[in-house]
């Protein structure tokens, strides 16, 4: 087994040299070509993680190809430039006039995607000490989609929603703010509050009432953001969500500060993820988690999101470090 | 600090700065209003929203305020509390469906920067367990019921039964009910012994009316 798994870290070699071994067992006898080919199969659908990896690695390498944000801002653009030739030609203007309506900079970030994608993992980065504090951070993150910014409840509650604004501004245009505003009642208001301020996501208790949840599905859904729901100090994350109207976006399985300071022997649920995405078509983040060992058991569990803060509470020298040692893990 | 032997009227705010500020103007002077500055007031304003009604109120009622924080602390007590007892609260809420661990953080937290702390029972089924589970019992424990529950499930009600019997276990405990919205229903809460009744939705849809509304509901208090 360690081989297999090493060998799979390795995924092209690990691809090609099953191919090999195939090509040679069915030259000797066809007999034992199939039976490799069965169990190849079986043992891929038996380990759950393999077959996501080989899935990622086959359909990014497909995909990839079409689906770049670079390309598909090449070819708009193209598409933009040809239409405008044709109608320079007819209209005779000039040249200079065509490139005013190329969007300067770099396009790709101007067209990054406003929700969150199923397939891929995400480091989330929740900043909850001051604004000099997050301002330091922001400038020393690497550039990257995989990142989403958190303003932490107690920024929100200290500076209020100008908070959201202020780090928006700072960020690159473009990237992915959640606002964690842990709603508890009043769902359509706070909702509003936090779409105005410009977040892409909000946070809603899952100890909340029922009503109050639906309510703040809907509410995101129509300002068009995602709904997160916290499942911090519920027992049973998977009654909530059956109990709800509609599906969240996102579930956040998450472990309390004071918890982990005070009870070091409360773990994060993570046999929940399997459990969650099992029953529903969800992105499932692991909160509550902050040494690079424990995103790596939360990823290995199949988790979409890592949320982290406590690395990047104060900025440092290593912040920047630190940003990419996690990267690393994500992908 | 609340005295227990009289009753309080609690006014939530959760308009925006200026319409909050002329509806703390129209409020009749008296030492039995509390003024609490909303969840979504908070997190709309920050602390600068806390310390401004502290400053209307304390212009209009001589000096007399009490301003309950309405922060609802679900995790990370102690920084939240030591923000609003700087801004100028007099208390602050913590939900009870917090992990007992932060509630603990909270009151004890609440203690150290002297103000008081109230327990938010919204969505607890069993409020007198929380309160078992406690090292510390809380100054103010808050029945509610969520103003979206209020909206869209007719059938949930207020846990009136409750007051006697937290009261009755803990001595030193004062009882607010939040989610009553008529006079009549104030009255009830008074009725069965609470000590503050929480009132928001009517000055939220009838600003111009605060006055005549605070006064209606100030004569229950007496």
């Amino acid at each position: 087994m360690p081989i297999i798994q090493k060998n799979l870290k390795n995924k092209p070699s690990a691809i090609i040299a099953a191919v090999f071994i195939f090509f040679i067992l069915i030259r000797l006898n066809p007999v034992f070509g199939i039976l490799f080919l069965l169990v190849v199969i079986l043992y891929i659908k038996n380990n759950q993680r393999t077959s996501i990896d080989l899935k990622n690695y086959l359909g990014a390498t497909i995909i990839s190809k079409i689906n770049l944000p670079e390309n598909i801002a090449a070819i708009q653009n193209k598409l933009k430039i040809n239409d405008l030739v044709e109608e320079n030609e007819k209209n005779h203007l000039d040249t200079e006039d065509i490139f005013k309506f190329i969007p300067a900079g770099d396009v790709s970030q101007a067209i990054k995607q406003t929700k969150l994608e199923k397939r891929k993992k995400y480091l989330h980065i929740a900043l909850n000490n001051s604004m000099v504090e997050a301002r330091s951070i922001i400038q020393q993150l690497p550039s990257s989609d995989r990142i989403l910014i958190e303003v932490g409840t107690p920024m929100i509650k200290h500076y209020g929603t100008e908070a959201i604004e202020q780090i928006k501004s700072w960020t690159a245009p473009g990237t992915y703010i959640v606002a964690d505003n842990k709603c508890a009642d009043l769902a359509s208001r706070e909702v509003e509050m936090m779409a105005q301020a410009g977040a892409n996501a909000s946070t809603c208790l899952g100890v909340a009432p029922i009503e109050t949840i639906d309510n703040f599905i809907e509410e995101c859904k129509k300002y068009n953001m995602d709904s997160m729901i916290d499942m911090m100090n519920v027992e049973d994350s998977l009654a909530v969500l059956k109990k709800l109207k509609k599906l969240p976006d996102v579930v956040i399985l998450h472990r309390g500060v004071d918890e982990t300071e005070v009870t070091k022997g409360k773990q994060i649920p993570l046999y929940q993820i399997k459990q969650i995405k099992g029953n529903y078509s969800v992105i499932v983040a692991v909160a509550g988690g902050d040494t690079i060992k424990e995103v790596q058991s939360a990823l290995f569990n199949g988790a979409d999101i890592v949320v982290v803060w406590k690395n990047f509470y104060q900025a440092s020298g290593d912040t920047a470090q630190l940003a990419n040692d996690f990267l690393k893990e994500i992908k | 600090m609340l005295n227990k032997r009289y009753k309080y009227l609690q006014i939530a705010f959760n308009r925006s700065f200026e319409e909050v500020r002329s509806m703390i103007n129209q409020l009749p002077t008296s030492d039995r209003i509390i003024i609490e500055a909303g969840t979504p007031f908070i997190k709309r304003y920050g602390m600068d929203g806390i310390s401004s009604i502290k400053s209307w109120w304390g212009q209009k009622n001589a000096g007399n305020t009490y301003i309950v924080a309405d922060l609802k602390v679900m995790d990370r007590g102690a920084t939240e509390v030591s923000l609003v007892a700087q801004a100028g609260a007099s208390a602050a809420t913590c939900l009870g469906l917090a992990p007992t661990e932060t509630i603990d953080e909270f009151i004890k937290n609440c203690e150290k920067a002297g103000i008081d702390s109230m327990l938010d029972m919204m969505n607890v089924k069993f409020p007198f367990e929380v309160l078992q589970k406690l090292k510390n019992i809380p100054n103010i424990v808050v029945l509610h019921r969520g103003a979206d529950e209020n909206v869209n499930n007719r059938e949930k009600i207020l846990p009136l039964d409750q007051i006697r019997r937290i009261k009755g276990a803990y001595n030193n405990i004062i009882i607010s009910v939040a989610g009553g919205e008529t006079t009549r229903e104030v009255m009830r809460t008074f009725f069965n012994d609470s000590n503050i009744a929480v009132v928001w939705r009517s000055f939220y849809e009838n600003p111009q009316n605060a006055t005549r509304l605070a006064e209606d509901f100030l004569k229950l208090t007496r």
